[in-house]
């Protein structure tokens, strides 16, 4: 909370604070690598190479940008259809127990699995890569915006019966806002799984982006390349989960503040229970 | 609209329909497993009138609210709204909950929450602003519109749950356990101002309570439920109009014959 108004100084420490052990594991690597003559765990120093001519002559920011376009457009379209369906059948609770069996069964079978399927029925462009992104991160946002739903007070839901609010309004206004806690939840995890399924899926039959990158790297024993690229990917990750958090941050103030501000709320609930 | 108009539309939200529950029963399950929790209540609440429902823990009063509230339906008998009869919740009759603390959404302001029933009902932004404010103001927070629910007290948060009620344009308050979890004096404060809501505007409140201290202080008649399946076993008529004074009114005679007579329906 207080992050906004650090003085400098402070800053400067929180930053060191978190990047210190980075430092230290890099040099530790950077040494530790310097002489090795493994064909499979080159020096850092090789890698590092092969990072900046990737980056300054080779097709890295192509790549990057390719991927990044896959995995964002993917996670949005995942995050509208898992939340819109999520929303329906959590609310709807036959439809729930119908398809219960369903939902259990896909989302135990892995995703990456179904890339070759995919892309040999969709072909190889851009957009399946996108829908195949999609439909990974879908399951997720889905079973947690089902779980939100169902997770809602009854306290809540009487007040929406007792005040006669219109459905529409109620879904936007009440519904959508308290499953969002449980929805940013599935979004994260979708994150970590849209990022597999965004080099898998360039892996396969792909021309352009970072899995691709990779790919062709490792297939011409260039594989001081093939880590930069494994290394553009791990950081890649960390920026979007880093852009994740601000995201939540936005959508969920109320969330925290309130997590927050009411421990002592929670003790008196209880206590109202028990003197009922 | 001014603000003038908006001070009537509080004003003029005197109760002018009795609210009754006629033979009601009400089960739970169905078949030979069924409970019957409610047997044949007949419970009137007459316009501008303070009734109180007590029994003792688990008798069937919130179901009894519940009903009264649209919010269950009879399994005989009905519940009438003046010369309706009910079928489900109605404009005309407010619900304020026991758990305050959940009912109010802790992602709206203190101002929308009161004011988010009325957003339903179409009417728009800049009256219900108004509206809501002037319902904060009616039961004492001024200040609060602007604050989330988790930023209040719990006796700051019932009243805000009072003002919801309120702008809802309701001429009767359901209040179900309303005090149950706020200390002592935030309780006598809460006590006061329904009284002095129902003297101001002229409403009926209906308040389900397991506090004999506080049914006596508040009613003008207090409803003992009592048995299994529960049936009304006392009506008991409190003489002490709308002006009531915590420490006064809880000296007086009829005061401690009211609440011994209670007790005694209660234990019995």
């Amino acid at each position: 909370m207080t992050t906004l108004l650090l003085p400098p100084a402070r800053l400067l420490l929180r930053l060191l604070e978190r990047l210190w052990l980075v430092a230290v594991l890099a040099a530790g690597w950077w040494f530790v690598s310097a002489d090795s003559t493994s064909v499979y765990f080159p020096a850092l120093s090789a890698i590092w190479d092969a990072l900046v001519s990737g980056i300054t002559s080779g097709t890295i920011r192509t790549d990057v940008t390719y991927s990044l376009t896959n995995i964002v457009l993917g996670l949005v379209l995942a995050t509208i259809v898992g939340t819109a369906l999520g929303i329906l059948i959590g609310e709807l609770e036959r439809l729930r127990q119908v398809l219960d069996p369903f939902l259990q069964f896909v989302r135990s079978v892995p995703q990456s699995a179904l890339i070759p399927i995919v892309i040999g029925a969709l072909g190889i462009g851009q957009a399946p890569k996108i829908y195949m992104i999609a439909f990974a991160c879908v399951w997720p946002v889905l079973l947690n915006t089902i779980d939100g739903v169902r997770a809602i007070a009854p306290e809540v839901r009487d007040m929406a019966k007792a005040y006669q609010i219109p459905h529409s309004l109620r879904l936007r206004r009440m519904v959508l806002p308290a499953a969002m806690p449980q929805i940013m939840a599935g979004v994260r995890v979708s994150l970590a799984v849209g990022v597999v399924v965004m080099v898998v899926s360039e892996i396969f039959s792909a021309t352009v982006g970072i899995g691709h990158f990779i790919n062709t790297a490792g297939s011409v024993f260039d594989i001081s390349a093939a880590w930069a690229g494994t290394l553009v990917v791990g950081a890649l990750g960390y920026l979007l989960s880093l852009a994740f958090i601000v995201v939540e941050k936005a959508m969920l103030g109320w969330y925290f503040k309130s997590a927050g501000a009411s421990s002592g709320g929670a003790t008196t609930r209880t206590r109202g229970k028990a003197t009922k | 609209m001014t603000t003038a108009e908006h001070l009537d539309l509080l004003d003029e939200r005197r109760a002018r329909h009795p609210l009754a529950v006629k033979g009601l029963s009400k089960s739970y399950g169905e078949g030979s497993t069924a409970v019957r929790v409610l047997e044949d209540l007949d419970v009137r609440v007459e316009p501008n009138e303070i009734v109180c429902i007590v029994g003792p823990s688990g008798v069937g009063k919130t179901t009894l609210l519940r009903c009264l509230a649209g919010l269950l339906a009879p399994t005989t008998g009905a519940v009438m709204f003046g010369p309706t009869t009910m079928t489900g919740p109605i404009l005309e009759v407010g619900v304020v909950f026991q758990d305050y603390s959940r009912s109010l959404l802790p992602w709206m302001r203190t101002r929308e929450n009161v004011s988010f029933p009325l957003q339903g009902k179409g009417m728009r932004k800049a009256a219900r602003r108004a509206l809501a404010d002037q319902c904060l103001n009616a039961v004492g927070l001024p200040d609060a519109g602007r604050k989330y629910p988790w930023q209040l007290s719990g006796g700051m948060q019932q009243r805000a749950a009072i003002a919801r009620a309120l702008a809802y344009q309701s001429e009767v308050l359901l209040m179900d356990e309303p005090f149950a979890s706020v200390d002592a004096q935030t309780r006598f404060d809460l006590e006061d101002l329904v009284l002095h809501l129902r003297k101001r505007l002229g409403i009926s409140v209906v308040v389900v309570t397991h506090d004999i201290d506080e049914a006596v202080y508040l009613a003008d008649r207090v409803v003992v439920l009592s048995g299994h399946p529960a049936h009304v076993v006392d009506v008991v008529e409190v003489p002490f109009g709308q002006d009531r004074d915590q420490i006064q009114t809880k000296a007086e005679p009829a005061f401690t014959e009211a609440r011994a007579r209670i007790l005694g329906r209660i234990r019995r």
